[in-house]
């Protein structure tokens, strides 16, 4: 009787995440760990067209009641914002010392996962091999004119994307590479996936998106090469996954769940559905696949990026048209 | 317990004030109420300047003026289309008319940014009639509102097609005696249907204006946009995003007043469906070119929903539908069916004032209009404002949030249409029984109700429609874990199996049909 009121009770206790990595790869992890621990879990997902900060921002509206206990964040930027406004209850997962420091912060506010790079999509029927662009700066080549892709950088993951480039060059070489992508009739696609779909389909000849897109469009038989841009240069731009602990009512199932994401079996899962780069020494690549120290990186400050993802929306919006 | 008696006494002489009372707080606490939440974050930081920098921009009015000429196109578009066709499917002797106004429904069914999808697995350079011009066409302005247009001409159809089978049959048998069958179109069942030609203009109207997902896939900028690069982009901007959406208050007047000289002083047809006698309109020779028009008109906008059933049945996206679907179809069901109840109870006390021009009555009528027309963005960032608070956790972390949200954007549909019903009626009716001493109440559930049952019936489907075809009001809000159909295929957009993300949507195109097959059954019952 003790037992089946224990039950019951474990059946009641719950926690609520917020993602903005793609539900198909993340739900069935979330399903793992409710089987593991007993605990339900109610989910929000992103989005294609706002990922990363349609739920960013809902857990901003959401302040004065908080609902969510953890955000599954794509990048480590983007939580950044949410520390600042004093979002975030700190957490030092015991399953973080596994995770190299350059990808977590040693506050505890948040913790890396499984990262994606920004590549080149490349149609292979469109470009020839020794035609392969090389650089992000490709796509401003007037020799591309017309024929590439990018998202739009006021949402998802190009908005890092951008910052990162601006730390990197400095905010007027950005604003001149962006300003020649325009001039140069780069498609401005309403997310990653639109771009996967544009290069995929032969609508364009190559465009920037995430090594997950990448991977479903292989997976789908895409006539598609994968390019690891600036390898020659300031390197790939990667992104790792982060776990944040918000300020929702569930702490303790908060902890177990944000323990469980950062563990070999959860990030082993997001490595091998999702192609994802691995981060911890004891989880494997997925076949083909890489790990984050056979690739060349950007050397990222994430809290700076955050700083100027925000100082560059205003000029981002403009040039937009929005 | 005399003054309590008195109170009493003053409710029952002034039911129908005090239950207008009752809907405009019902409804100001879910339209009104999270605006000027919004409007309050203006006096933060350094909002009201960078609002007023915003407005002051030439772009932003630019913008504006841009959105203002995509919706008008639309809107022309699909009266252009519509406008005939309700004719000739509600009306004329073409065959298979039910058929043919039931596939040429089907794209009002699923959420806009799906058929701009189905389009471009249609016209995309890998597209079943790929061609680069053909790509060029779709992913540009007049391609958004082609696309746009052919999503919502249904509307214009539908109410045409039903405005029609409402009108007194005696008036058509008239001029059929003294005209022949396009002069009596012309002259006598148009002008007659204005009403709801005028109602579906400015449903029409309102969705194209408020569109964000179409015109964001096919590359076009519109002032929604603008209005969500403040919520939905890194530096999120309420304040700022309020300010943008005040120019909307003049479209909604714009709107309130144009569908007001449009329908006339006086209404004739309703979408009430009363039964009727005349024979089909005779289009003689013209016969075969309108049975093209209409089987084009039936089947053009279907071939992105076939597009995305190929799709489903090609990679096997059926067979993995259990795997996917959770509960989301049931709780779209559900959402929809509560919204669009209480949206069915504040259009027969709110529409029914508007329609008889009580005061307070026109005002709320706007109201709904303005919460129709703002982008769902704004409503909804104002709606977590005002409801998610420790002590509306029954109802901010539950589905009545979502329920809520749906009956501040789409009670306009419903109490639009329900006022034009109300306007069909006699005040006679409803006079003589007040002088015979029955209240409000009374008159409201013994006469109103039963002599309006159809139209009003018409107004809870089209509540349930728009309801369950909603994706971006629901996905600001939708409590966590309970997501419905819309916002699940649009998170599985994103790199899950493009054929299970077809295959839902089929399952979304088929629950809507199904719901209005009932409601259909249930309209045409009482006709028998």
């Amino acid at each position: 009787m003790a037992s089946g009121a224990l039950a019951c009770r474990s059946r009641s206790r719950e926690v609520v995440v917020y993602l903005s990595i793609d539900q198909v790869f993340t739900e069935p992890i979330l399903r793992d760990f409710e089987r593991q621990s007993g605990v339900k879990v109610r989910a929000v997902f992103d989005t294609e067209e706002t990922k990363s900060t349609g739920v960013l921002n809902r857990i901003i509206a959401e302040a004065r009641s908080p609902q969510a206990d953890v955000f599954w964040s794509g990048d480590p930027v983007r939580p950044q914002l949410l520390v600042k406004r004093g979002l975030v209850r700190a957490y030092l997962s015991p399953e973080a010392a596994a995770i190299p420091p350059a990808f977590k912060a040693a506050d505890g506010t948040w913790t890396g996962g499984a990262a994606r790079a920004r590549l080149l999509l490349v149609n292979k029927t469109r470009v020839k091999p020794e035609e392969m662009p090389r650089s992000v700066r490709d796509l401003a080549d007037r020799r591309w004119k017309g024929q590439t892709a990018i998202a739009n950088p006021l949402f998802g993951t190009t908005t890092m994307h951008v910052a990162a480039l601006a730390d990197a060059w400095g905010d007027d070489a950005l604003k001149s590479f962006l300003t020649q992508l325009k001039a140069n009739g780069c498609r401005i696609a309403s997310s990653n996936g639109e771009v996967k779909r544009l290069v995929a389909s032969g609508e364009v000849a190559f465009g920037l998106a995430d090594t997950d897109d990448a991977a479903e469009a292989l997976h789908d038989g895409a006539p598609i090469e994968v390019v690891y841009p600036d390898q020659d240069g300031m390197g790939t731009l990667l992104m790792p996954t982060a776990v944040v602990s918000l300020a929702g009512p569930h702490t303790e199932e908060a902890r177990r769940l944000v323990d469980y994401l950062l563990s070999v079996p959860a990030e082993q899962k997001l490595v091998d559905v999702a192609a994802h780069i691995p981060l911890r020494a004891d989880v494997k690549p997925a076949a083909g696949g890489k790990r984050a120290s056979e690739i060349k990186t950007m050397q990222i400050d994430y809290a700076k990026v955050a700083g100027t993802m925000e100082r560059l929306q205003p000029w981002l919006r403009d040039w937009a048209g929005l | 317990m005399a003054a309590g008696l008195g109170w009493a006494l003053a409710l029952r002489r002034r039911e129908e004030p005090f239950l207008l009372l009752a809907a405009g707080v019902v409804l100001a606490a879910v339209a009104l109420v999270p605006l000027m939440f919004l409007g309050g974050e203006l006096g933060k930081g350094d909002a009201l300047r960078h609002a007023a920098h915003a407005l002051s921009a030439p772009r932003t009015w630019a913008l504006f003026v841009s959105s203002l000429g995509f919706a008008t196109a639309v809107t022309v578009l699909c009266l252009a289309i519509g406008l005939p066709l309700g004719l000739l499917l509600g009306r004329a002797d073409v065959p298979l008319r039910r058929v043919a106004l039931w596939l040429h429904a089907f794209p009002v069914f699923v959420p806009p940014f799906l058929l701009a999808l189905g389009w471009f697995h249609v016209f995309g350079r890998g597209g079943l009639a790929a061609s680069t011009l053909g790509a060029r066409l779709l992913f540009s302005w007049p391609g958004a509102v082609a696309v746009l247009a052919l999503a919502l001409t249904p509307v214009v159809t539908s109410l045409v097609a039903v405005g029609l089978q409402a009108i007194d049959p005696s008036l058509e048998e008239a001029a059929l005696l003294v005209a022949g069958p396009r002069r009596t179109a012309a002259g006598i069942l148009l002008p007659l249907v204005r009403p709801a030609t005028a109602l579906a203009a400015l449903v029409v109207f309102s969705l194209a204006f408020s569109e964000l997902g179409v015109p964001m896939f096919l590359r076009v900028p519109v002032y929604p946009g603008m209005v969500f690069s403040r919520l939905g982009g890194v530096d999120y901007a309420p304040g700022e995003a309020f300010a943008l959406a005040l120019p909307l208050f003049a479209v909604a007047v714009g709107l309130l007043l144009f569908e007001r000289r449009a329908a006339g002083r006086r209404s004739f047809a309703v979408l009430g469906l009363r039964s009727r006698e005349v024979p089909d309109l005779r289009l003689g020779h013209w016969r075969p070119v309108a049975i093209v028009f209409t089987a084009a008109a039936a089947l053009l906008p279907v071939a992105p929903l076939a597009a995305l059933v190929i799709d489903a049945a090609r990679g096997h996206g059926f067979s993995e539908l259990a795997q996917w679907i959770g509960a989301s179809a049931w709780n779209s069901l559900f959402d929809a069916l509560m919204a669009a109840t209480l949206v069915l109870a504040l259009s027969v006390v709110i529409g029914h004032a508007a329609a008889r021009g009580r005061r307070g009555g026109v005002g709320l009528d706007a109201l709904a209009v303005l919460a129709f027309v703002t982008p769902a963005s704004v409503l909804g960032v104002g709606l977590i404002a005002t409801w998610n608070r420790p002590s509306l956790q029954g109802v901010y972390g539950t589905s009545a949030i979502v329920a809520l949200a749906f009956a501040a954007r789409y009670g306009a549909v419903g109490l639009r249409t329900a006022a034009v019903s109300f306007s069909q009626g006699s005040e006679h009716y409803e006079e003589a029984a007040a002088i015979g001493g029955a209240r409000f109440l009374r008159r409201l559930g013994r006469i109103l109700v039963p002599i309006h049952a159809r139209g009003l019936l018409a107004a809870w489907l089209l509540a349930v429609v728009f309801c369950l075809r909603d994706l971006e009001t629901a996905v600001l809000l939708y409590p966590a874990g309970q997501e419905p159909l819309t916002v699940r295929i649009f998170t599985l957009e994103a790199n899950g199996p493009g054929s299970v993300v077809a295959a839902l949507s089929c399952v979304q195109v088929a629950m809507t049909a199904a719901v209005l097959a009932v409601g259909s059954a249930l309209l045409f019952r009482r006709k028998a």
